[in-house]
């Protein structure tokens, strides 16, 4: 057993968080693997609503958001499972290189993606790695006495929590292999829901863009409809321009292949901020003048139309110059 | 939920990508949730009055339908409210209902003592006497989606303490 010292301070994003121990690693498939975390002297953990995920700290610098793949209900340990991403950030590589006894900065649980409490029933779809918020919520709903089925597509013998999955669900578990497959048990799905249906779909962003425009193709509202996005993108530089901050009285000129979440750190300003990828919402910041080039997914459709808000860490100018409330 | 008054029909109420339309009308308002539905399957109800016995038939056609269906309810106004909040209960969604309402018909208020409704033609901040226990209720103009009513509350309940 290893012991790694733990990073010398907390990230921004985990301040105020909990310091955990791992308690238990296990290998789903080859490039999955389950992490438990638990408090060093056997604290409760604070409860967390399903679909919740948990900001992880690697190294110095490092952050990245793990769903939580329990109910949420009194927990005494956080559970996680992590793809490994060769050509990632690093975080996913940290993570597998972890053992029990190790100890990690990790935020409270945080949730955006929670059930609706007024379904009648849950219609899980998840993609490969996408299992994770989605397993939280079957089993919430397990707990909770509502029903819930699951469309899981993943590659054989790369899926993980299956087992757990079939235990769990039974009959109401679809497993798919393949799109074509997929694609026939979800269009059949969709038309068949009790009306108070709601969706809950987690995978890659393509994934989920289809499977929601099938579901507004087939009625479906869009109050019915909740995502998790885990992965954004690749951005392209965009255009360089130059940005007012009206209260502080600086111009700042944001180059092409530097975000304006970065611009603004370098010229000494402190944005709260954590995924860094137009996910999280966490860096949002007021737009006096000018138009955002919206590039996030946090945003709403009428939020960024109304553009008076922007995603500083991945959203851009439309215009050569713009002024900020900061 | 958009509300429209009488007599203007509701023309947005069918996005694209519904898939059937219910139209419940209440009362005299027959005709007037003829919503055109193209090819969509449509169901037309229509009931004298939100009883008990009509609401239940309409959550049970609600409980056989799926997600994509519309809900249009026209008449007056208790009723349709009434019936809105049976359709929310069943897991129907406020973006998926139009309502047409008959203004002039009686507001129901909500007793917060024995949570019977009363319909008055009073404006807000009158007083009438709850029909169930009796309570001198004043009528606001606070309204309850899910109850489907006003609230009321006791009058002179501060001097009484």
């Amino acid at each position: 057993m290893t012991v790694a010292a733990l990073p010398i301070s907390p990230h921004p994003a985990v301040d105020g968080g909990l310091q955990l121990e791992v308690t238990n690693v296990s290998p789903q498939t080859d490039s999955i693997v389950s992490i438990t975390l638990a408090d060093p002297s056997f604290r409760k953990l604070p409860s967390y609503v399903p679909g919740s995920h948990l900001v992880v700290q690697y190294g110095e610098e490092g952050v990245n958001a793990y769903s939580l793949t329990g109910s949420g209900n009194a927990p005494s340990e956080y559970a996680i499972s992590v793809l490994r991403v060769e050509d990632g950030a690093g975080g996913s590589r940290a993570m597998h290189r972890l053992a029990v006894g190790d100890r990690v900065y990790v935020s409270r649980p945080r949730s955006a993606f929670a059930p609706a409490s007024t379904a009648t029933h849950h219609l899980l779809v998840a993609a490969g790695i996408g299992i994770t918020p989605v397993l939280s919520h079957a089993r919430a709903a397990a707990e909770r006495g509502t029903t819930s089925s699951l469309i899981y597509v993943y590659r054989p013998g790369s899926g993980a929590h299956v087992d757990e999955a079939r235990e769990l669900l039974g009959s109401a578990l679809t497993e798919c292999s393949n799109r074509d497959s997929f694609q026939e048990v979800l269009t059949e799905q969709l038309t068949k829901q009790g009306v108070g249906t709601h969706l809950y779909v987690c995978g890659p962003n393509a994934f989920m863009d289809s499977v929601l425009d099938q579901a507004r193709a087939a009625g479906w509202a869009e109050a019915r409809l909740h995502s998790e996005a885990f992965g954004a993108a690749e951005l392209d530089e965009g255009e360089p321009f130059t940005v007012n901050l009206v209260r502080s009285g600086l111009t700042l000129d944001v180059p092409a292949g530097v975000s304006l979440l970065e611009t603004l750190e370098k010229a000494g300003k402190t944005i709260p901020n954590m995924c860094r990828k137009g996910i999280c919402g966490e860096c949002v910041l007021p737009v006096l003048r000018g138009t955002p080039q919206h590039r996030d997914l946090y945003l709403t459709e009428q939020e960024k139309a109304g553009n008076t808000t922007m995603m500083c860490c991945v959203s851009r100018s439309e215009d050569p110059e713009m002024e900020l409330d900061l | 939920m958009s509300s429209v008054s009488m007599p203007q029909v509701a023309g947005n109420g069918l996005e694209p990508g519904f898939r059937g339309v219910i139209c419940a009308s209440f009362g005299a308002a027959g005709d007037t949730a003829e919503q055109q539905s193209d090819s969509q399957p449509k169901l037309d109800l229509h009931f004298e009055a939100a009883t008990p016995q009509t609401l239940s038939e309409l959550r049970s056609v609600l409980g056989s339908s799926s997600v994509g269906v519309r809900l249009f309810l026209s008449g007056p106004t208790a009723d349709i409210r009434a019936a809105a909040a049976v359709a929310a209960e069943c897991g129907l969604h406020q973006e998926e209902m139009t309502l047409l309402s008959e203004e002039a018909a009686p507001r129901a208020i909500y007793c917060p003592h024995c949570h019977s409704t009363t319909p008055t033609f009073q404006p807000a901040g009158s007083e009438v006497p709850c029909q169930g226990c009796g309570t001198a209720l004043v009528t606001t103009d606070h309204f309850s989606r899910r109850m489907g009513a006003y609230l009321g509350y006791a009058a002179r309940v501060e001097e009484a303490s």
